[in-house]
């Protein structure tokens, strides 16, 4: 640690722990965060150059979802359907748009063309997990990305619900990521689940939450299905379970760290602990 | 300049992720080293163990009974490492140190049935100052590892010769709580909470200062226990199963609870099965 006035870093080492702070902000936090940073540094040449890869990277981690042009349905930001140069493409409306991370704004957009080896795999995935969203998510959004992965087609669907209440202290993101690599016999399926829930009137609660599902389907014409059944399943599973969690934290774990009172169920007799704690001081002495 | 950064550094910290307060604190005085010393004394981190090996107990680290780079131990009144000329409080004040060590050993026990708890006090103008620092690390039992730490601040104003006080408590208490389990995956719940409260009071034989910061710190440690767990757990568990529906959103009011019933009875019995076969959890104490 340095001291006042001594051991000055170097402009690298402060765009990394700047770079860390942002991608560490909380769901929908980004701003006041960055404002905080803006507000330590003191050199927005700095910040601006040497951190907006974390912008970018902070965005796809959180799975933004934007609105665009052209379309009633959001797209997601994610690192699947990323074209470089700050463009990323909506398969679902078939365009691309540029993405200004600061911002959070479209623009320029332009035509985009699925590749037409993933493009069936990917619309059958994208109808069914988007249909899957609008019945376990109130606000969610969802993204189904493909590529070709030498003789395999691999799917992600990716999910994401949030809630900002910044005039209430809290704020909160669900988000869940599914692989699915269609090979000749089987469609192998990986669900990757994260939640990050901030509650911060008068404190900083949060809770920050994953797991990782790999599963197999042997690929018939009931694959698809079972693939979605997977994926409710698990994440129903999972919710269920993170929810028993905050009763067994609840009930046990809290009270074998503190008690709500002593055994005699009552409070501290404190002028007894005083008078024994010297009687016992004397005795030692 | 300092001012407006002060503020943005104290704003980071409600905001970044208590799970990595100390990275976080390290990172920031790393990058505005001006703000050290005001960052350190605003900031709460995580309390650290040292035993004291003369007496063979163990006691907290903090910056109240820091000289240079040794600590104080409440028990011996000696520093570690060895430091010959360590500030050490007057014979009058460590006598109160020493009762208020034993009285607040007494109620760590009675309430955390473990863990380590040390008393700090050094001379102000007008009586005197003291931080009362409890840690308690959980057991683990039932896959959850839990840590709480308590720093409570209080400042003693005499008057009328000393038969009257003003009590001024800040507390801040710390809790993290982690599990990794097969069927709810990583899951982290961490925060902090600072409280404040004043008080007046007359000092006696009857009424002696421990007896009076003990009752202020007692009251104030039971409401801030129950607050954490059951207004900021709930709150984030809430949070969280307000960004997805287990049952899905089209489902009839009459279906909606017959569902929930069923699923959770169904993943009720997968998860006995699952925790059985958790590898990464061959005891389940």
């Amino acid at each position: 640690m340095a001291m006042e006035g001594e051991e000055l870093i170097s402009d690298q080492e402060k765009v990394r722990i700047v770079s860390d702070f942002i991608l560490h902000s909380p769901p929908g936090e980004f701003n006041e965060v960055f404002n905080d940073v803006r507000g330590l540094v003191n050199n927005d040449a700095l910040l601006k150059e040497g951190t907006c890869w974390a912008f970018a990277l902070y965005n796809k981690e959180q799975t933004l979802p934007v609105k665009i042009e052209n379309s009633e349905y959001p797209v997601l930001i994610t690192q699947f359907n990323d074209l470089g140069s700050s463009r990323f493409y909506d398969p679902r409306s078939k365009q691309s748009f540029k993405f200004d991370h600061l911002r959070k704004e479209p623009s320029n957009y332009e035509n985009w063309e699925p590749d037409s080896e993933t493009e069936a795999w990917r619309s059958v995935f994208e109808t069914e997990f988007t249909s899957y969203t609008s019945l376990h998510y109130k606000h969610g959004t969802c993204s189904v990305f493909a590529k070709q992965e030498g003789s395999s087609t691999v799917i992600t669907a990716c999910i994401e619900d949030h809630e900002f209440q910044a005039k209430n202290f809290w704020n909160g993101r669900w988000r869940s990521q599914w692989t699915l690599t269609v090979g000749p016999t089987n469609i192998d399926v990986f669900g990757f689940l994260r939640i990050h829930v901030h509650y911060y009137e008068n404190g900083n609660v949060q809770l920050v939450a994953s797991k990782e599902i790999k599963e197999s389907v042997a690929l018939t014409t009931e694959a698809v299905k079972e693939v979605l059944k997977i994926a409710e399943d698990a994440e129903n599973e999972y919710q269920i379970a993170i929810t028993e969690n905050y009763q067994t934290m609840s009930e046990t774990t809290f009270k074998a760290l503190r008690r709500q009172l002593p055994v005699t169920r009552t409070k501290i007799d404190w002028n007894k602990i005083v008078s024994y704690s010297i009687a016992k001081e004397f005795k030692t002495q | 300049m300092s001012d407006i950064q002060m503020d943005c550094a104290l704003d980071l910290m409600r905001r970044l992720p208590p799970q990595k307060i100390e990275k976080h604190l390290s990172d920031l005085i790393d990058l505005v080293p001006s703000l050290c010393e005001d960052l350190l004394s605003s900031v709460d981190q995580p309390l650290k163990i040292v035993r004291d090996k003369q007496v063979g107990k163990d006691f907290l680290l903090c910056d109240y009974n820091r000289d240079g780079d040794s600590y104080r131990s409440p028990w011996s009144n000696t520093y570690f490492p060895p430091l010959d000329d360590g500030a050490v409080p007057t014979e009058k004040l460590r006598k109160l140190e020493m009762d208020a060590n034993m009285a607040f050993d007494q109620y760590r026990e009675m309430y955390f049935e473990g863990g380590v708890s040390s008393v700090y006090l050094w001379d102000l103008d007008q009586g005197f100052a003291g931080v009362i620092l409890i840690k308690k690390v959980g057991d683990g039992s039932k896959k959850v590892r839990g840590t709480w730490d308590s720093i409570h601040v209080v400042e003693v104003q005499e008057k009328n010769t000393g038969r009257n006080a003003h009590y001024k408590l800040t507390s801040t208490v710390m809790l993290w709580l982690q599990t990794n389990k097969a069927v709810s995956g990583s899951m982290s719940l961490a925060g902090s909470l600072t409280r404040q409260t004043e008080m007046d009071s007359p000092v006696s034989d009857s009424s002696p200062h421990i007896a009076n910061i003990g009752r202020m710190v007692e009251d104030m440690e039971n409401k801030m226990r129950n607050t954490l767990n059951e207004v900021y757990f709930g709150k984030t568990c809430d949070i969280m199963n307000g960004l997805r529906s287990v049952v899905p959103l089209n489902a009839d009011d009459e279906n909606k609870e017959a569902l929930r019933q069923d699923l959770t009875a169904a993943l009720q019995k997968r998860h006995t099965k699952s925790d059985a076969k958790d590898p990464t959890n061959p005891t389940s104490n």
